[in-house]
C-alpha cells in the first residue's frame, strides 16, 4: 500500500539551478547545497503531488528505456527525505531490508545510475576565504587548512 | 531648538576627517578612527591591498558598511565591524593585517554584479584557468610558476566573475610566503619575476581543483558541471549572501569550461603540465 504514497517535492525556500547533467538545489533555511544526479533529479521532479511511487517508476522506465525496480525510486525518495527536499516525509518501503542491502540488490540488477544526492553546508564568507589570519587560538579551530588549528602565532597566523 | 539640531560646519568637517571611505566593486565602506595616524596608515594599506584603479574614495555619508577602530583602556585594539565587536592585543601589525583581510572580504561578499571565488587565476591564449583553493594550499606558488611560463596574471586571491561567467582581473600584488619566514606573506609585484598582468575579461577554459601532496603525480579526473560547482561552492564568498546569483554565475562559468581535479607535486614541474593539458583539452 505504501507504493501509493504521493510524494511532493518541496519548492519553498529553495534556489534551483539546472546544469547539463545534474540539478543543484540550495536550501535557504539550512544553507545547504545539494547536487542531484540525473536519477535523483528525475525522481524529484516527478514528485508533483500527482504521481505515486509506482507511477514514478513507470515514468522512469519510459525515460531510460528499460525495466526498473521500484526500490531504485525508493532509494531516491530515501535521500530526498533525508535532505529535506520533500514537503512531507514519506514512510519508506524497503520491506525490512537495510538501505545497504537494497543498494546491493539494485546495483547488481540495474543499468541506470543509482540516485545520488551529494550535499554540503555552504561556507560563511570568512570560511570560503580563509586567510589563516587569527586574533586568538580559537579563531584557528575552523581554519582546517592552515598549518595549525590550535595555535595563533606571533604574526597573527594560524601556524606554529 | 533649531540651533541645537544644526551641527557647526567645523564639527562636521572634523567628523568627516575621521573616516576613510571607499567604493570598490560597488561596495561602499568606511572606516572610522579618532586617531589620524591610524587612518593614514589604513589609507596607505588600502592602496596596497586593493589593485590600483579598483577603488575610489567616496564621502563617508555614502558608505553602507562600517568599520570602527578604537583602543581600549588597556591600549588594546578593538574593531567594530558594524555592531560586531572584535578585540585584539596591542600588536598593531596583527590588528591591521586582520583589518586588511576584513576589508577585502567585505568587498568580496557584497560586490555588485560580481561573484568572488577564493582562487588563483591566470590567462592563457584567451581563456582563463581558475584554481580555487584554501590558504596554504599553494595557490600563489602555482600562479607564480604559471606566469613565469608566460601566462597572464589575473589574481592570486580572487576570481572575480561577472553574470556572463567571464573572469575579470584582480591583480593585487602576489602574497608570497617563505620570503621572510615560512608562514608570513610578502607582497611581490608580478613584474619582479617577469610576469605580465592580464587586462581583458576572459571566458573560463578550465577550473583546476588541486592541492599539494608530497610526490603526487599528475592524474587529472574530469568532473561533471554539477559536481564541479559543488566543489567550487566551498570557495564562493557570497554563496550565503546571494545564493541565486552565485549559482547562476557558477553555472555560466562552468558551461564553457572543463573541470579537473588532481593532486599535485612541486608547482615548478606541475605548471608546465597544466598548460599543455589546457591546450589539449580546453582551447
Amino acid at each position: 500500500m505504501k507504493s501509493s504514497q504521493i510524494p511532493v517535492a518541496r519548492k519553498e525556500g529553495l534556489v534551483v539551478q539546472e546544469t547539463a547533467e545534474e540539478v543543484l538545489v540550495y536550501d535557504l533555511a539550512s544553507n545547504k547545497a545539494h547536487c542531484l544526479n540525473q536519477t535523483a533529479a528525475f525522481v524529484w521532479k516527478s514528485c508533483n503531488g500527482h504521481n505515486s511511487i509506482s507511477q514514478i517508476t513507470k515514468l522512469f522506465e519510459n525515460e531510460v528505456g528499460s525495466a526498473v525496480n521500484e526500490d531504485l525510486i525508493w532509494l531516491a525518495i530515501d535521500q530526498l527525505n533525508e535532505k529535506n527536499l520533500l514537503d512531507a516525509e514519506l514512510a519508506l518501503n524497503f520491506a525490512g531490508r537495510s538501505r545497504r542491502e537494497v543498494i546491493k540488490k539494485i546495483g547488481l540488477a540495474t543499468v541506470v545510475a543509482l540516485p545520488i544526492v551529494a550535499s554540503l553546508t555552504a561556507p560563511t564568507s570568512a570560511l570560503a576565504s580563509t586567510s589563516c589570519a587569527c586574533i586568538n587560538p580559537g579563531a584557528c579551530l575552523t581554519q582546517t587548512t592552515c598549518p595549525s588549528t590550535v595555535n595563533c602565532n606571533g604574526s597573527g597566523i594560524c601556524a606554529p | 531648538m533649531l540651533n541645537k539640531m544644526i551641527r557647526p560646519v567645523k564639527e562636521i568637517k572634523e567628523t568627516q576627517n575621521r573616516y576613510v571611505a571607499i567604493e570598490s566593486f560597488g561596495v561602499k565602506l568606511k572606516i572610522f578612527s579618532d586617531r589620524k595616524e591610524i587612518l593614514d596608515e589604513i589609507e596607505k594599506r588600502i592602496a596596497e591591498i586593493l589593485p590600483a584603479g579598483f577603488y575610489k574614495k567616496i564621502p563617508a555619508r555614502r558608505a553602507v558598511h562600517s568599520f570602527s577602530v578604537r583602543r581600549n583602556r588597556a591600549y588594546k585594539y578593538v574593531l567594530f565591524k558594524g555592531k560586531q565587536k572584535i578585540e585584539f592585543g596591542n600588536e598593531r601589525e596583527i590588528f591591521l593585517k586582520y583589518l586588511d583581510w576584513q576589508l577585502r572580504l567585505t568587498i568580496a561578499e557584497f560586490a555588485v554584479e560580481r561573484v568572488f571565488l577564493h582562487a588563483g587565476v591566470v590567462g592563457w591564449k584567451g581563456k582563463a584557468i581558475i584554481i580555487p583553493a584554501k590558504s596554504f594550499q599553494g595557490k600563489t606558488t602555482l600562479v607564480k610558476e604559471l606566469t613565469k611560463l608566460g601566462a597572464e596574471y589575473y589574481s592570486d586571491e580572487y576570481a572575480v566573475m561577472d553574470s556572463d561567467g567571464f573572469v575579470h582581473p584582480f591583480p593585487k600584488m602576489l602574497s608570497i610566503r617563505g620570503v621572510t619566514d615560512k608562514y608570513r606573506q610578502t607582497d611581490t609585484a608580478v613584474e619582479s619575476f617577469g610576469g605580465v598582468k592580464g587586462i581583458e575579461p576572459l571566458p573560463v577554459g578550465m577550473i583546476l581543483l588541486t592541492e599539494f601532496a608530497e610526490g603526487a603525480e599528475w592524474q587529472p579526473q574530469f568532473l561533471s558541471e554539477g559536481f564541479g560547482i559543488m566543489e567550487m561552492l566551498s570557495h564562493t564568498i557570497p554563496i550565503r549572501y546571494n545564493p541565486e546569483f552565485s549559482f547562476k554565475v557558477l553555472n555560466k562559468t562552468v558551461n564553457r569550461a572543463i573541470i579537473v581535479k588532481t593532486k599535485r607535486g612541486e608547482a615548478k614541474d606541475f605548471a608546465g603540465k597544466v598548460l599543455s593539458f589546457f591546450e589539449d583539452n580546453a582551447l
